[in-house]
């Protein structure tokens, strides 16, 4: 693929998103993918690694990858020029379970930047030609702090729009800040989404997935009813090189979405 | 009709393999060090080692291997795929243990959704000849794990040691393609007896006693056991026992080079390696030995046979021969089951 | 031999369960019997009643040390031969142990016997062992064999002269005569008489058949680096497949990580499952160590390593 566009998503310029386009036409219409799905994004020379898509697939022609500068792979996708090659191999892995949330409440809690597939959920749920399939769609979602929000404008524009309640919150505000400041745990209590009939997707920090759980069990959500997209390091994506497993099952191929019902059963190995 | 080979046959019979396939056998690189490699003369083959320190797995799964070469070309990059096998080949002196592993890692490679071509591409180039073990140490246990000193299986020709000769059995339409091999000469009597007896001998010596069947029951009850905190507490983390094993088929794979050209590699890795696991965000869900070793245990006895319904380990006994503080996994398995002493202290039973 | 090997093994499992019933430490780690003939594997103790599964015999190989990197809380007791107390005083000047977390029971070390050599030296599979006086009957399929325990020992123990770890707690057994069986490591002899190039070529050859497990590394107590160079990928030092270069680089940069720290316990080429003799390297570069600083690691538990301190007089000539 080539990159077509790329732009920083946070005030630490950690985060970049980046917008690529497939070489050949045939690649852009063969490529099939889910919202949860992720892609093994490499820069010749430096590496390869697994990255969530961020945009939906309903967003035709390019896919959206946002990027977090930790390594040296990372380090060279942030460097890379515009019309620059990438290599990719994709879509992996499972997706979120979009047949099951039709006729569904579907709620979603992300925090940081574990945003990226919760971004091409929500997207995908909120076209003219999904949004009638699941009913009421509530989403959480917190940052430390303002500046690293991932894709805020579009956040603003959702923020406007009557066919979804979002709610966005920080750690710490700024003096700019206007919105709402609290952990995402404590603003999920106050949301207090109703359980009944609900799905709930939770994507974030360690930390945060330990402290929300609970609140979300206050609420009465059953374990099968709550999904997660788990990070693991990977290689080869397709289940071989026995690296992502946990238990019996690898990440890359037999996840990385998994229901808490099925993590329950398997070791506390992430 | 059964068939044998002299050994005064040996070398002309794989100097004309070697003009028809790429051999691979056992080859000593120093005194008791030998590994399976590509021979480039008859000479260098030496097939009277118990078993090679590094498995014949590698003839499949070589420990670094090329998957593509890259050379920037204008504004994108040429790729060039390794994967394909340039000449068919012949792996000989393989041992049924060895050739258990290897159908082990079938399951592995040649997955329902996806296939390692690289791997397929290989195997099915190849014509193993496997070699039986007349001498099997005490250190084999493979007649617990559903093999056997003289296990047929998986083999395209057999060999059976008989002093003077080799038995030939040709076993698949691979091997039976063999049949007219002018080297093979018809077997006397008195041959095709030996063989029996030496298998008779070998079949009994092996330990069938180490009790695999029915571990992963066994393991999925043992969760939270303290046999966790102690079993891992002697091992070094060092390794040899993951790079030796047949049956482990954990890799990494990496770019070496620059932008411009390079290649992407794959290599051997373990599970054991405090790395392995590592995530960006600096959390490591196995941080210490203590999960590590578990994965590995776990791995071989209950996630593969989940996955499988066979366990990832086929009785050879190098971890037991090459770990350099002797942790026996045969007393590991042993603590597992019913027949275990009632206590079980720090270290090994 | 035997009566004395019996002795130390006794007053080893004495001090074991003095140790523990009266809480002076929380595990001891020695050796066991293990299930092999000529192999003894580690025992950790924490129970005194259990202490009858230490044992010292002519195969207890290991550098019991190595362990302490796992081990930062417990109070530990450790069974030492000379050259493994020596590398704990060299990990103490690292400052990788609290002071009085260790209690060392020292064993004045009677030489160990090289496991391989003895295998290589009969055919066939060995199925007993048993050692009786200066002999070593080794017993098998078809055959009986008696050797001589001194034609067997491992280099590293044939020119050691530091076998009573003076710097224990305690020692099990009366301090031995420090004298050793040959002055120089013989692969060392051979090795000085190499032009440069027969050297590298002898290297070359040596390293060319590592496989990168890493044994060497994580056997060695003095190998603990939370990132090793190998490992590294900013800046990426060496790639990671099996080309030769790489091989050599990393064989030649452990090494000189050892130098000045390295006690000569032989506990690499023990583990190394390729049999690539590794002592040579650390054993040369120890012996350089002596000639150039007058330093041998873990004799003195004040003395800094040489490469990490600097001295006016220290020589210069090779600046050039």
């Amino acid at each position: 693929m080539v990159l077509k566009k790329a732009y920083v998503e946070t005030t630490d310029r950690m985060l970049r998103t980046l917008e690529l386009s497939f070489i050949n036409e045939e690649d852009a219409k063969a490529f099939r993918f889910i919202p949860g799905q992720f892609c093994e994004l490499s820069v010749l020379g430096k590496g390869e690694a697994p990255f969530g898509i961020a945009s939906s697939p309903t967003e035709n022609g390019s896919l959206k990858f946002t990027i977090n500068k930790a390594g040296v792979l990372t380090t060279a996708l942030h460097h890379l020029e515009e019309g620059s090659e990438v290599g990719i191999r994709g879509p992996l892995g499972n997706a979120y379970p979009i047949d099951l949330f039709k006729g569904k409440n579907v709620l979603v809690i992300g925090g940081g930047f574990a945003f990226t597939t919760l971004r091409s959920l929500i997207v995908y749920l909120l076209h003219p030609e999904n949004r009638n399939k699941v009913k009421d769609i509530t989403v959480i979602y917190g940052a430390r702090m303002p500046g690293l929000l991932l894709y805020k404008e579009e956040l603003a524009e959702w923020e406007k729009r009557k066919d979804l309640k979002l709610v966005v919150t920080v750690d710490w505000g700024d003096k700019d800040w206007k919105g709402k400041v609290g952990l995402v745990p404590n603003v999920l209590e106050e949301v207090g989404p109703a359980s009944e009939n609900t799905y709930a997707v939770i994507c974030g920090p360690p930390i945060m997935i330990k402290f929300t759980f609970p609140k979300l069990m206050t609420l009465q959500f059953p374990n099968e009813r709550i999904y997660t997209s788990l990070e693991k390091r990977m290689k080869c994506g397709i289940g071989k090189c026995g690296r992502c497993n946990i238990g019996h099952l690898y990440v890359c191929k037999d996840g990385p979405v998994f229901s808490y019902a099925q993590l329950e059963k398997l070791p506390k190995d992430y | 009709m059964k068939l044998k080979l002299d050994k005064k046959d040996l070398k002309p019979f794989l100097q004309s393999l070697m003009d028809e396939y790429n051999l691979f056998a056992p080859a000593q690189l120093a005194e008791g060090v030998y590994v399976f490699r590509k021979i480039d003369h008859p000479d260098e083959v030496d097939l009277s080692c118990s078993n090679t320190q590094k498995p014949a797995k590698e003839v499949f799964f070589p420990q670094s291997e090329t998957m593509f070469r890259y050379e920037k070309a204008g504004k994108q990059h040429q790729v060039t795929s390794a994967e394909e096998v340039e000449r068919k080949r012949v792996i000989l002196g393989a041992r049924p243990c060895d050739i258990q592993a290897v159908s082990l890692l079938d399951e592995v490679f040649l997955g329902k959704e996806y296939t390692d071509s690289y791997y397929i591409n290989k195997r099915n180039a190849t014509t193993i000849i496997g070699m039986a073990c007349g001498q099997p140490l005490s250190t084999c246990f493979c007649s617990s794990t559903g093999g056997s000193p003289f296990l047929r299986k998986g083999s395209d020709l057999f060999f059976i040691d008989l002093g003077e000769s080799f038995l030939v059995e040709l076993l698949t339409e691979k091997g039976k393609s063999f049949q007219k091999n002018k080297f093979f000469k018809e077997a006397k009597p008195e041959e095709i007896s030996l063989a029996k007896a030496i298998e008779e001998k070998a079949v009994q010596k092996t330990d069938a006693s180490v009790p695999i069947e029915g571990i992963e029951k066994r393991l999925d009850l043992m969760g939270e056991s303290l046999f966790w905190d102690r079993v891992h507490e002697i091992c070094m983390g060092c390794r040899v026992c993951t790079y030796l094993c047949p049956t482990c088929h954990c890799f990494d794979i990496v770019d070496e080079g620059e932008h411009q050209q390079g290649q992407r590699v794959r290599n051997w890795d373990s599970c054991l390696s405090p790395l392995y696991s590592l995530e960006t965000s600096g959390h490591n869900p196995r941080p210490s030995c203590r999960e590590r070793t578990r994965q590995r245990l776990m791995h071989k006895f209950s996630y593969f046979p989940t996955n499988f319904n066979k366990v990832a380990c086929v009785g050879c006994g190098r971890c037991i021969l090459y770990c350099p503080v002797h942790f026996d996994i045969r007393k590991a398995i042993l603590w597992t089951s019913s027949k275990r002493p009632k206590e079980f202290d720090g270290g090994m039973i | 031999m035997e009566e004395r090997l019996k002795v130390i093994q006794d007053r080893i499992r004495e001090k074991a369960k003095e140790l523990l019933s009266n809480k002076t430490v929380d595990l001891i780690i020695g050796f066991g019997e293990g299930s092999l003939p000529l192999r003894t594997t580690i025992r950790f103790i924490r129970n005194p009643g259990k202490v009858d599964r230490l044992i010292w015999n002519s195969f207890c190989e290991n550098n019991l040390s190595t362990y302490l990197h796992k081990l930062s809380q417990s109070k530990v007791g450790l069974v030492v031969k000379g050259c493994d107390a020596r590398s704990i005083i060299a990990l103490s000047l690292e400052k990788r142990f609290k002071p009085n977390q260790l209690f060392l029971i020292g064993v004045p070390c009677q030489r160990m016997v090289d496991r391989r050599k003895v295998s290589k030296a009969v055919q066939g599979e060995i199925l007993q062992a048993v050692e009786e006086g200066d002999q070593l009957i080794v017993e098998g399929e078809g055959f009986k064999k008696v050797l001589n325990r001194n034609d067997f020992l491992y280099p590293s123990c044939q020119v050691c002269v530091h076998r009573t770890p003076i710097q224990a707690n305690v020692l099990v057994g009366d301090p031995v005569e420090e004298s050793p069986l040959i002055k120089t490591h013989p692969e060392i002899i051979e090795f000085e008489k190499k032009s440069p190039e027969e050297r590298w070529r002898f290297f070359e050859k040596e390293t060319s058949r590592c496989i990168r497990c890493y044994a060497c590394r994580e056997v060695c107590p003095m190998c603990y680096c939370a990132e090793c160079f190998v490992d590294s990928s900013n800046p990426k030092w060496t790639e990671k497949g099996l080309s030769p270069s790489d091989l050599e680089f990393y064989h030649i940069v452990r090494a000189y990580h050892q130098t000045g720290r390295c006690s000569g316990c032989g506990a690499c080429e023990r583990a190394c499952p390729m049999d690539i003799p590794l002592t040579y390297l650390t054993q040369k570069l120890n012996q350089d160590v002596k000639e150039l600083f007058n330093f041998e690691t873990g004799i003195d538990a004040e003395a800094p390593p040489p490469l990490s301190t600097y001295e006016t007089e220290d020589k210069q000539e090779f600046i050039k």
